[in-house]
C-alpha cells in the first residue's frame, strides 16, 4: 500500500506540470493588468510602467515561464504580486478557515446524509422516504448562496444568535465553531443531499441483493442485516460521491465565503483572478491541483479499508 | 465584633476603591465597527494606491502642510494643518511653510521635521514611487530652510499650489525615518501623524486602527476604528442591521437611500464629490473622427433617462467636462440638449442615414455597465448598433488604455480644481497610447494652450477665464459628452457622530477626528 500510495504521489508531477503550464499561458492571454489594479484606476502611465518594470512583469514570457516553473517544482511558490507578501504564507493564512468549513460540511453531509439514505432505503415508498425524497430533492436545487442568505435572516437577523460576518479569531475554538454554524450548515445541507440520495440508491440495490435473503433466512437480526451486509457493501458509491464533492466544495465555498465574508481558498483564488495576481493565482492552483490528486488518493484508499476485496498495484 | 466590623468595613471600602480604580482604568473602548466595500488593501501607501478604498484610511493615518476642512471639500476651505503658516513670494515661484513644532509621528517614528516634508514632496513627484507624480512636474526643488521651515521653488506659478500640499494622495506627508527604514514594507505598516495611527492588517478580512495619543490636536475620543472589508452590498446591510457595523459604505443609488433610510436608528449621509461620468468620444477614428457625428450622439443622448436609472437625490446632469463645485467649473458652454430629430438629421448629414455598426468595451461594474446600457438604447434610436464588450474591471481599465475602445465610459472625482481634470482628460499630452499617458480617451488637444496658461497663469480671475475658455473649445468640438453626477453614499447609526457637518470627503469616505464621538 505505501508503494502504492508513493507510485501515485509520483505521477501526480507530470499533472502537476501540465496544470501549470495551461494555467500560465490561460491567466497571461487574458486582458489585464496586476499593476492597474494594485494601484488604482487614475495612476499614471509612467508609475503604472516604473511598477511592472518591478514586478519583473516586462521579462521575456519564456524567462517568466521557466523561472515560475523550476521555482513551482522546488516548492516556492514565490510572493503575490499585489500584496508582495509570500503565496504560501498567504494559503496558510486562510487554510484553517477553508478546512473548517470544509470538513464541517462533510461531517454534517455523513452523519444526517448516511441514516436518512438508509431509513429512506429500509422503508422504501414508505412515508419516510418519501419525507427524504422531497427535502434532498429541495436540497440539491436549492443554490448555497441562497440558503446562506436564508439561514442569516434566520439565524442572524430574527433570532440573532449567530454572526453576520463570520471572520473568526483561530486561536479561539470556541470563536471558531460559532462563526462556523451558519456557512457549514449551507454547504453542509447540500451535502446531506448528495450522500442521502447515493446512499439510498446503492442501498436499495444492496438489499436486493441474494446474500440478504440469504442472512435474513438464516435469521439474522434485522439492524446486523441492513448494517453488516447491507451497509457495509452499498458504501463505495458514497465514498466515491463524497470524494468527487471534496473537489467542488472548494468552488462552491466561494459564494459561502462572499456570503459570510469569511477568509478561504475560494475568496483568494476570485480575489487573485480579478486582480490578475498571476503569481499567487499559479502557487493556488498547484496547491489546488494537489489537494484534488491527494482527495482521489484518499478516496481510492478508503475503498480498500472498506471492502476487503479492493487491492493495490 | 467591633474590630472585625471596623476590618471589614475599611476592606469594604478598599474593594471598593479599587475595583472603581479599575473601572475607570478600563473604562469601555469606544469602537467603531466599518464596512468598506472593498476586497483587501495592497497597498497603504498614499503615494501610491488610488484605490477608492484605501482613501478613506490614508485620511485618517496622514496629514499634509494643510488640510481641507472636515467634511467639506472645497479648496476655499483650506487650512493649516502640519503647516502653521506660510507666505507666498511676489512671483508665485517660492513658497514658504512654517511648520507647527511638537507634532509627532506614530510609533515612536519621531517629531516632525522639515527633512520629513522635503522627503515626502520629493517621493510624491518621483514617479517610481508614485502614482500621482505629474502633478508635481512643476516643482523645481523642495528644501529645508531650517527645522521647521521648508521651502518650495516652482519652475512656474502654481495658483493651486495648497491643493498639492493638501492631506490628499500626494500631499500627504509620511515619516522619512519610517519609510526609509521600512522600505517596501512601508506600504504594509503606513507611518504618519494623523488622528489614527496604523494597528493591524488581516489579509481580505480588515484594518484596525488605534487612536494617536500624542495626536496635536488632543487625543481622539473614539479608541478604536475596525475597518473590515466586506464587498457585498448585502453582507454590509445586512451586518449593519445585526450591529455588527456601525457606519457602512452605501449603495449610491436612490432606491436603497429610501429604503434604508426607513430603519430608524440611522443616517444616511449623501455627499461630494460627484463622480462624473463621461462618454468620451475618440476624435481621431472614423466615423467619430465626424463632428456632425459626434454631435448627433450628444442630441441622441436623454441625461433623464440617466438620473432615473440611479435616482435624483444621489445624483445631478451635467454638461461641463469638469464636474460641478470644482474650481475652475464653468456652466457656461454650449449644450447639446436631447433631440432626436437633430441628432437624425446630423447623421443624415455626415452620410449615416441608415446608421452604423460599432464595439465598446465596458467593465462588468454596474455602476458603468448599467448607464453604457442606456446609452446602447439611446444610440439606437439613431440607427448607431453599439456592440458592448463586457470585460472584468482590470481588463477595462487596462484595454482602454491600449486605445482599443473608441467609446469609453468614464467615472472619475478628482482633485476639486480645474486643472486636474482638464490635464488627465484633455490635454494632448495624457492621450492613451503616449509615453506620458493619463487618461485621455478622447484624444483632443485644441485646449491645450488655454489649460497650460491657465496653470501658470498668477491672477486667479483670468486663470478662471482660460479654464471656462478650455472647457467650451473642449464641448464646441464634442471631445466627450458629460453625462451625470454620482455622489457618495455612507450610513451611520445616530450614536456615531463625526463632529461636523458631512458635505464632502475628497477621501471618499468619512473622516474620523479627534472630535468624532460614539454615544
Amino acid at each position: 500500500m505505501l508503494r502504492y500510495t508513493l507510485k501515485r504521489l509520483g505521477s501526480t508531477i507530470p499533472t502537476l506540470i501540465a496544470v501549470l503550464t495551461v494555467i500560465f499561458v490561460i491567466i497571461r492571454i487574458a486582458p489585464g493588468d496586476p499593476a492597474i489594479a494594485i494601484l488604482g484606476d487614475n495612476a499614471s502611465q509612467q508609475a503604472i510602467d516604473a511598477l511592472r518594470d518591478r514586478l519583473g512583469l516586462n521579462e521575456p514570457l519564456l524567462e517568466q515561464y521557466w523561472y515560475f516553473l523550476t521555482d513551482a517544482l522546488t516548492g516556492n511558490l514565490g510572493n503575490s504580486l499585489v500584496s508582495g507578501r509570500s503565496v504560501l504564507n498567504e494559503v496558510l493564512e486562510v487554510l484553517p478557515h477553508t478546512l473548517d468549513l470544509t470538513i464541517a460540511s462533510i461531517i454534517i453531509g455523513v452523519i444526517v446524509g448516511i441514516p436518512v439514505g438508509i431509513l429512506a432505503a429500509v422503508y422504501r415508498n414508505g412515508p419516510v422516504d418519501y419525507v427524504a425524497r422531497i427535502t434532498s430533492l429541495l436540497g440539491l436545487s436549492f443554490p448555497s448562496f441562497y440558503t446562506a442568505i436564508l439561514l442569516i435572516l434566520a439565524f442572524a437577523i430574527h433570532f440573532p444568535w449567530f454572526p453576520v460576518i463570520s471572520n473568526a479569531n483561530l486561536s479561539d475554538p470556541g470563536d471558531r465553531l460559532y462563526n462556523l454554524v451558519l456557512p457549514a450548515l449551507s454547504l453542509g445541507l447540500i451535502m446531506v443531499a448528495y450522500v442521502a440520495r447515493t446512499t439510498r440508491a446503492s442501498m436499495i440495490e444492496a438489499l436486493g441483493a441474494d446474500y440478504i435473503r440469504t442472512a435474513r433466512a438464516k435469521g439474522a437480526p434485522a439492524l446486523v442485516v441492513i448494517a453488516r451486509h447491507g451497509f457495509r457493501n452499498a458504501i463505495i458509491p458514497v465514498i466515491t460521491v463524497i470524494g468527487l464533492y471534496l473537489g467542488i466544495l472548494i468552488g462552491n465555498s466561494v459564494i459561502i465565503e462572499i456570503v459570510f465574508n469569511r477568509p478561504g481558498l475560494g475568496k483568494l483564488i476570485v480575489g487573485a483572478l480579478e486582480q490578475r495576481d498571476y503569481t499567487m493565482l499559479q502557487g493556488l492552483m498547484v496547491i489546488y491541483a494537489f489537494f484534488i490528486v491527494l482527495t482521489n488518493l484518499v478516496t481510492d484508499l478508503a475503498y480498500g479499508m472498506s471492502d476487503p476485496r479492493v487491492k493495490y498495484q | 465584633m467591633r474590630k472585625f466590623l471596623t476590618h471589614a468595613g475599611t476592606g469594604l471600602a478598599l474593594a471598593l476603591c479599587v475595583s472603581y480604580g479599575s473601572i475607570d482604568a478600563v473604562r469601555a473602548e469606544t469602537a467603531v465597527n466599518v464596512g468598506l466595500k472593498a476586497k483587501d488593501a495592497t497597498a497603504l501607501d498614499p503615494h501610491l494606491s488610488t484605490k477608492s478604498g484605501d482613501k478613506p484610511i490614508f485620511a485618517l493615518l496622514f496629514n499634509g502642510l494643510v488640510r481641507f476642512k472636515p467634511g467639506s471639500m472645497s479648496p476655499a476651505n483650506l487650512e493649516p494643518d502640519l503647516a502653521e503658516s506660510w507666505e507666498v513670494s511676489p512671483d508665485g515661484k517660492v513658497w514658504t511653510f512654517k511648520l507647527r513644532k511638537g507634532v509627532k509621528f506614530h510609533h515612536g517614528y519621531g517629531e516632525l521635521t522639515a527633512d520629513d516634508v522635503v522627503y515626502s514632496l520629493t517621493r510624491a513627484g518621483d514617479p517610481k514611487r508614485s502614482s500621482v507624480s505629474s502633478d508635481y512636474s512643476q516643482f523645481e526643488k523642495v528644501e529645508a530652510v531650517d527645522p521647521h521651515t521648508v521651502r518650495i521653488t516652482l519652475k512656474t506659478p502654481v495658483p493651486s499650489l495648497l491643493g498639492l500640499v493638501a492631506n490628499y494622495h500626494g500631499g500627504n506627508i509620511v515619516s522619512k525615518k519610517a519609510a526609509e527604514e521600512l522600505g517596501e514594507g512601508f506600504k504594509q505598516k503606513p507611518v504618519g501623524t494623523g488622528p489614527f495611527m496604523f494597528k493591524d492588517y488581516k489579509a481580505k478580512q480588515g484594518i484596525t486602527l488605534a487612536a494617536n495619543p500624542d495626536y496635536f490636536r488632543g487625543k481622539p475620543k473614539i479608541d478604536k476604528l475596525d475597518f473590515k472589508f466586506v464587498p457585498s452590498d448585502s453582507s454590509r446591510e445586512l451586518a449593519f442591521k445585526k450591529g455588527e457595523l456601525d457606519i457602512f459604505t452605501g449603495k449610491r443609488e436612490e432606491k436603497w437611500v429610501q429604503r434604508i433610510g426607513q430603519d430608524g436608528d440611522l443616517t444616511v449621509d449623501v455627499f461630494e464629490p460627484g463622480e462624473l461620468r463621461t462618454l468620451h468620444l475618440n476624435t481621431k477614428v472614423k466615423p467619430l473622427d465626424d463632428i456632425r457625428v459626434r454631435k448627433a450622439i450628444a442630441h441622441a443622448l436623454n441625461r433623464d433617462d440617466f438620473i432615473k436609472l440611479v435616482g435624483d437625490s444621489v445624483t445631478r446632469k451635467s454638461w461641463s467636462p469638469v464636474p460641478n463645485g470644482y474650481l475652475g467649473h464653468t456652466g457656461d458652454l454650449p449644450k447639446y440638449e436631447h433631440d432626436l430629430d437633430k441628432a437624425k438629421a446630423l447623421m443624415k448629414e455626415a452620410g449615416h442615414e441608415n446608421g452604423f455598426k460599432m464595439n465598446a468595451i465596458i467593465t462588468k461594474r454596474s455602476a458603468l455597465l448599467r448607464p453604457m446600457q442606456v446609452i446602447q438604447a439611446q444610440l439606437k434610436k439613431i440607427g448607431i448598433d453599439l456592440e458592448l464588450d463586457v470585460v472584468e474591471h482590470s481588463a477595462f481599465h487596462a484595454q482602454i488604455r491600449k486605445d482599443l475602445s473608441p467609446m469609453v465610459l468614464y467615472g472619475a472625482a478628482r482633485f476639486p480644481v480645474a486643472d486636474t481634470y482638464l490635464t488627465q482628460f484633455y490635454h494632448g499630452n495624457s492621450r492613451v497610447g503616449t509615453p506620458t499617458a493619463v487618461t485621455n480617451f478622447n484624444h483632443c488637444d485644441m485646449a491645450d494652450a488655454e489649460i497650460d496658461n491657465a496653470r501658470k497663469e498668477p491672477d486667479a480671475a483670468k486663470q478662471k477665464e482660460l479654464w471656462a475658455a478650455a472647457q467650451r473649445k473642449l464641448m464646441e468640438n464634442v471631445c466627450s459628452i458629460p453625462l451625470f453626477e454620482q455622489l457618495q453614499v455612507w450610513a451611520r447609526r445616530n450614536s456615531v457622530d463625526y463632529g461636523y457637518t458631512l458635505e464632502g470627503a475628497l477621501s471618499l469616505g468619512p473622516l474620523f477626528t479627534e472630535v468624532s464621538a460614539k454615544k
